[in-house]
């Protein structure tokens, strides 16, 4: 199903509409960069309920989700807060059986993506032979016999998202989006096109003659595209490499306060359900002075 | 000969005991918190391989960010690099075809084997008794045929342990020529902790005492170690760094000392 050429400009709210609840959402991001974060904080906000969140790797935008109650399952290779430690909310669910943690090798969960992206019913890979990892999901990952060595390889069943949510640098309104540098993550590559419906958000909004002097920087075309909604530091506190980097102080306040459940709920009533907008969010983290903050990549 | 140093502490001899493994042919990838491998990939450049690829983050190729700035995925890491390397096509496809021969992990649970647990403790994987993040691309290299170098920071009976809880990344499997068995080639080769060195002993596979750090017994490791380890007659100390060495690693490549953080669970103060 393609999307058209009409201009796809709305705002988060209206974009977070698209997803229903229990559907199966791609979610980029790494441990502190390039994730739809102002776009988790309005799911958030929206009560989504029993998601399923896919991802390569799970951070700070996840933990926030699951903490918030709206993830039921997370099929993911790690999740973690890369320097800042365990991913607490996560944690805690996993090991009150409250949350499912669907586990994959990394290149188990590209191949069910890529599968996804092609339209196949599965790939292969060679990636997890002899790991207890594709015993966890038969109904995913089966070992077979390549039909002409007779090699063992690991079948990928193929993942489409219902939604894939994304951030990027800048995309023209009916929604050719721009990376700098161009999609070289996994999840920036196969989520969005193995996926249903694709909602991206952006710095800023450009002319579509803007898009053309620099074709080479696109990474999704228009009819891969079903919302753009701008968002100023829309991954803030991850980085937007090289446009700002992660906010080292609001990453560690959430890693010491994520310690308990109750330091984690407090923390995303004020940072996650109490500002308004991403202008009120913004002011939160320290305006001006966030900004200064994340200036520079190299201290 | 460089004159040794005499005031290093065990972050840096580990990093330095890593560099050591790698020569001028290898083509390193790093993940998450990788402080110390990355470091001993910096600092091999700088010394004996300056010929030694790293693909920083596993993204970009070749690069020279001159320090460690931040994390070991994070952008900065790419600094000055050659390319960056698209994950799908080309990082899988150099893994998989194994131009790419090398990777180092660490976990929180590590076998006689070399088989590796990031995944879960307790034996109900889906009712943890602890939830840790998880396996990334351990469980990837492990089974792709990569000769494997494992680090720790925390040589003791809760990481070291018999038989991991769950098996994530394949070492030696139940040792002997399981993992031959199972047409895996390579595995583990090197573990570098904060006590010791060990390497796997070529027939049984089991792990098997190397050298231990200065101040440190061999009985103290097997104290700290939750099997019976290979030990030989002579255990030998782990060689000293250079002065050169330590000064590449405190004044170029880690000046911000980020690769203490991996020190945060360790019983080593460093
Ligand atoms: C190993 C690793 C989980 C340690 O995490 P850390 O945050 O640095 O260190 P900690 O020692 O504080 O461990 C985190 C938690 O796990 C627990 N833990 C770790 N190992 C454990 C074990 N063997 N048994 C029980 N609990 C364990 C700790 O107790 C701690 O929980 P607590 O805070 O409630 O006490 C982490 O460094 C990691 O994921 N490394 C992987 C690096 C790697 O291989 N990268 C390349 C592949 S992509």
């Amino acid at each position: 199903m393609a999307a058209g050429k009409e201009n796809k400009v709305m705002s988060a709210a209206q974009a977070v509409g698209m997803i229903r609840d229990g559907d199966t959402v791609a979610i980029q991001g790494m441990g502190t960069q390039m994730s739809p974060l102002a776009l988790v904080r309005e799911i958030i906000k929206a009560r989504k309920r029993n998601l399923i969140a896919a991802m390569i790797v799970g951070g700070i935008g996840l933990d926030w989700l699951i903490a918030a109650g709206c993830v039921k399952k997370v099929m993911a290779i790690i999740v973690n807060l890369d320097e800042f430690g365990m991913a607490n909310a996560f944690r805690r669910a996993v090991e009150a059986g409250e949350l499912m943690m669907e586990e994959y090798t990394e290149h188990q969960m590209l191949t069910r993506f890529s599968a996804g992206c092609y339209g196949l019913p599965f790939m292969t890979t060679q990636s997890g032979i002899g790991s207890a990892i594709v015993d966890l999901h038969p109904d995913t990952t089966k070992v077979i016999d390549c039909p002409f060595t007779g090699q063992k390889v690991i079948a990928c069943r193929a993942l489409t998202p219902d939604v894939c949510i994304l951030h990027a640098h800048r995309a023209d309104e009916v929604g050719n989006v721009q990376f700098f540098p161009k999609p070289i993550w996994g999840d920036v590559d196969v989520f969005p096109r193995a996926s249903k419906k694709v909602i991206v958000t952006v710095e800023e909004i450009v002319s579509t003659d803007e898009i053309r002097r620099t074709p080479e920087r696109t990474g999704l075309p228009y009819f891969k595209v079903d919302a753009v909604v701008p968002v100023k530091y829309g991954a803030h506190p991850c980085s937007l490499f090289p446009r700002y980097n992660f906010d080292r102080q609001v990453m560690e306040r959430y890693a010491a306060e994520s310690r308990t459940p109750e330091g984690t709920q407090a923390f995303l009533e004020k940072y996650v359900r109490a500002p308004r907008t991403q202008e009120d969010y913004l002011d939160l983290v320290g305006g001006s002075t966030m900004e200064a903050r994340i200036q520079s990549f190299w201290s | 000969m460089s004159k040794l140093s005499e005031d290093y502490t065990i972050d840096e001899l580990m990093v330095v005991t890593l560099a050591r493994q790698f020569t001028d042919a290898d083509i390193m990838l790093n993940g998450t918190v990788s402080y110390i491998p990355v470091s001993a990939f910096m600092l091999a450049r700088e010394t004996h391989a300056p010929k030694l690829t790293w693909v920083a983050g596993a993204v970009g190729v070749d690069a020279d960010p001159g320090y460690i700035v931040g994390n070991t995925l994070d952008p900065t890491m790419w600094k000055d690099c050659v390319m960056y390397l698209p994950q799908i096509s080309d990082m899988w496809g150099y893994v998989h075809s194994n131009t790419l021969e090398t990777f180092c992990i660490r976990g929180a649970q590590i076998d006689k084997y070399g088989n590796v647990n990031n995944s879960v403790i307790g034996k109900d994987y889906h009712r943890p008794k602890v939830r840790l993040p998880g396996s990334a691309g351990m469980g990837d290299m492990c089974s792709l045929h990569k000769k494997i170098y494992i680090w720790s920071t925390t040589h003791n009976p809760r990481t070291f342990v018999d038989k991991v809880d769950f098996l994530a990344a394949p070492g030696y499997l139940d040792g002997g020529d399981a993992r031959a068995k199972l047409g895996l080639r390579n595995g583990p080769e090197v573990v570098v902790t904060d006590l010791c060195v060990m390497d796997f002993e070529p027939t049984s596979k089991r792990m098997r005492l190397k050298s231990v750090h200065r101040g440190v017994s061999a009985k103290q490791v097997q104290d700290e170690t939750g099997f019976e380890l290979v030990t030989p007659d002579h255990v030998l100390e782990t060689p000293a760094p250079s002065v050169e060495e330590i000064e590449l690693l405190r004044k170029k490549i880690d000046p911000k000392n980020m690769r203490k953080i991996e020190f945060r669970g360790s019983k080593t103060k460093v």
